[in-house]
């Protein structure tokens, strides 16, 4: 069974139908790559997988449940986690505390919400360092998160989105901005997430989501217009159209 | 902990210099302004109706008192009570709207409490405001003499400065901080935002609400102005000079704002000219108030030594 399933999933936004009709399918533990020219709709796709758009029609679902219009905090509690194409981080509080508010919202229980000091959670302040660890930012913890460069910010965008142990995560562009140096840290870095995390990942950069996607989805003006194994979508003569439309003559 | 032990000598050296009143006033004061700058200090929400709270619980508290003789925990734990229920309802009007339109409804919804205060004559006693308040004894101790006051509300002040302490240090203070930094975000870690600035609303609510009944004990009267948008605007001018979004900038803010009202008004009629330029700088030098001064200063006077401490060293 899927982990996450859409069905025939439309987001129209006035005359504009930027996500038109969407099916697709998301299989536990692999990592499934959104391609498409800019304006194609995967952003706003995210965004109603994560609540933040209720779809106009069609349904999303989730490890077998409808979760189609749900709000986004409880989404996050289902166990979905993404990050933002443009860095979306808490820039006065300090870099642990980032990650250390995505481990507690996930807790199942809030026990001591309003009382109990923030700094006597070992288990989450452990959780969070670990998380920090593994993105390369464990020396910066105490930083204010607006203080470092912005590659250590798109580190700690994916910082965040990890420590909220998420069943299924969304990466938006994770590369955005970045040098080729820092976008190749950043590869290896997605590329150690693979296997452990069901991951769907957006990205522009072609050579990358070939080399590491099990599947390839690709949408043009809001429709997938292709789907398969990353083999098929190099073949595919659409594909070839969507992307280059605008500059082969006909 | 060098914070409290200033504000330990603050609290035991205050009425010695200032009047018994007065003094009484500042810490009051500065409870309203610790619940408001759990608002607009640490949340981010500029409520411009803490006085709805903090003359809802006075003159609730204050008709107990009067006519039934309630004893002074009922009334605060009324005044708490009620300062926290008034809070939940508007509270639950405002999050839905956010930025100006949040500003406004905290205004408006405030001067409807105010209105119905003021036409509702036969509890309030509209304009005259509603007299004769008393101050029930507390386990036999009497604290009618100004001093004995002092002491009750300095250590209610006291109690309520730590409760604060608890409270922006724990978990749900970072969440507000991090509502107030980044809302979209917070609502995609798995907080439900409104529910949180709902519950700001309801603790800021319960502090505005012990510090109404503990002024209408102060004074023996609930004045109108008590529950009016003047009161509003001045809480959030002290909490703003002294410092918002620092667990002590209220307090700071409370002392400079009641201690200047007080004494230089009594010498110069023109004294809010006064408030109006150290406003001024605040909002053009010192966004973070006197707090952030003072921070300022000494990482200024340690730039300034730093070289010193070089020159003598170089011969060696």
């Amino acid at each position: 069974m899927p982990l996450v399933r859409t069905e025939r999933l439309t987001k129209s936004f006035g005359a504009l139908t930027a996500v038109n009709e969407v099916t697709f399918e998301v299989e536990e533990g692999s990592l499934h790559s959104v391609i498409g020219p800019n304006g194609a709709g995967k952003t706003t796709f995210f965004n109603l997988l994560t609540g933040q758009h209720v779809p106009t029609s069609g349904r999303i679902l989730f490890d077998g449940h409808d979760i189609t219009g749900t709000p986004p905090h409880r989404i996050a509690h289902l166990g979905i986690a993404r990050s933002f194409q443009r860095t979306s981080i808490f820039p006065v509080l300090s870099i642990l505390d980032n990650v250390w508010l995505a481990a507690f919202a996930r807790q199942a229980s809030w026990r001591g919400l309003a009382w109990r000091p923030a700094d006597r959670y070992p288990e989450l302040t452990r959780r969070a360092l670990d998380v920090l660890g593994e993105v390369g930012l464990g020396e910066k913890a105490g930083l204010p998160a607006r203080e470092i460069s912005h590659g250590e910010q798109r580190q700690l965008e994916l910082a965040i989105a990890l420590a909220a142990t998420p069943r299924l995560l969304l990466l938006d562009e994770p590369a955005a901005g970045l040098s080729p140096d820092e976008t190749q840290k950043m590869v290896t870095l997605v590329r150690t997430l693979k296997g452990r995390y069901t991951i769907v990942l957006i990205e522009h950069k072609i050579d990358v989501v070939m080399s590491m996607s099990d599947r390839i989805s690709v949408m043009h003006f809001g429709s997938v217009i292709a789907e398969g194994t990353p083999d098929e979508i190099r073949r595919n003569a659409d594909v070839r159209r969507a992307y280059l439309g605008g500059i082969v003559a006909p | 902990m060098k914070p409290w032990v200033a504000i330990l000598a603050a609290v035991v050296l205050l009425p010695v210099f200032v009047r018994h009143a007065i003094a009484t006033e500042i810490w009051i004061f500065a409870i309203f302004g610790l619940g408001l700058n759990l608002l607009m200090g640490y949340t981010g929400l500029l409520s411009f109706g803490q006085a709805t709270f903090f003359g809802s619980a006075a003159y609730v508290a204050g008709y107990l008192l009067k006519y039934y003789g309630i004893n002074l925990f009922l009334a605060l734990g009324i005044g708490v009570v009620v300062g926290a229920a008034s809070a939940a309802l508007v509270g639950y009007l405002c999050v839905q709207r956010s930025g100006l339109y949040f500003i406004m409804l905290t205004f408006a919804l405030n001067q409807m409490f105010f209105f119905t205060a003021y036409q509702w004559t036969t509890v309030t006693g509209g304009e005259d405001g509603m007299p004769g308040i008393p101050r029930p004894s507390v386990l036999g101790l009497d604290i009618h003499g100004p001093l004995a006051y002092y002491a009750t509300v300095a250590a209610l002040f006291l109690l309520s400065l730590w409760v604060m302490q608890r409270i922006v240090e724990s978990p749900l203070g970072k969440i507000l901080k991090a509502i107030r930094e980044n809302e979209l975000r917070a609502e995609a870690l798995g907080f439900d935002v409104p529910r949180m600035k709902l519950v700001a609303f309801v603790v800021g609510g319960a502090f505005s609400g012990l510090a109404g009944v503990l002024y209408a004990m102060l004074f023996g009267i609930v004045p109108l102005e008590a529950i009016g948008f003047v009161f509003s605007g001045n809480v959030v001018f002290a909490t703003l000079i002294g410092g918002s979004g620092s667990l002590y900038g209220p307090v700071i803010g409370s002392f400079v704002f009641i201690w200047l009202s007080e004494s230089v008004s009594a010498m110069w009629a023109r004294w809010p000219l006064l408030l109006g330029v150290a406003f001024v700088i605040v909002v053009l030098f010192f966004r973070g108030g006197v707090v952030e001064a003072w921070a300022r200063f000494w990482t200024w006077r340690a730039a300034r030594r730093a070289p010193d401490r070089v020159r003598i060293d170089a011969p060696r």
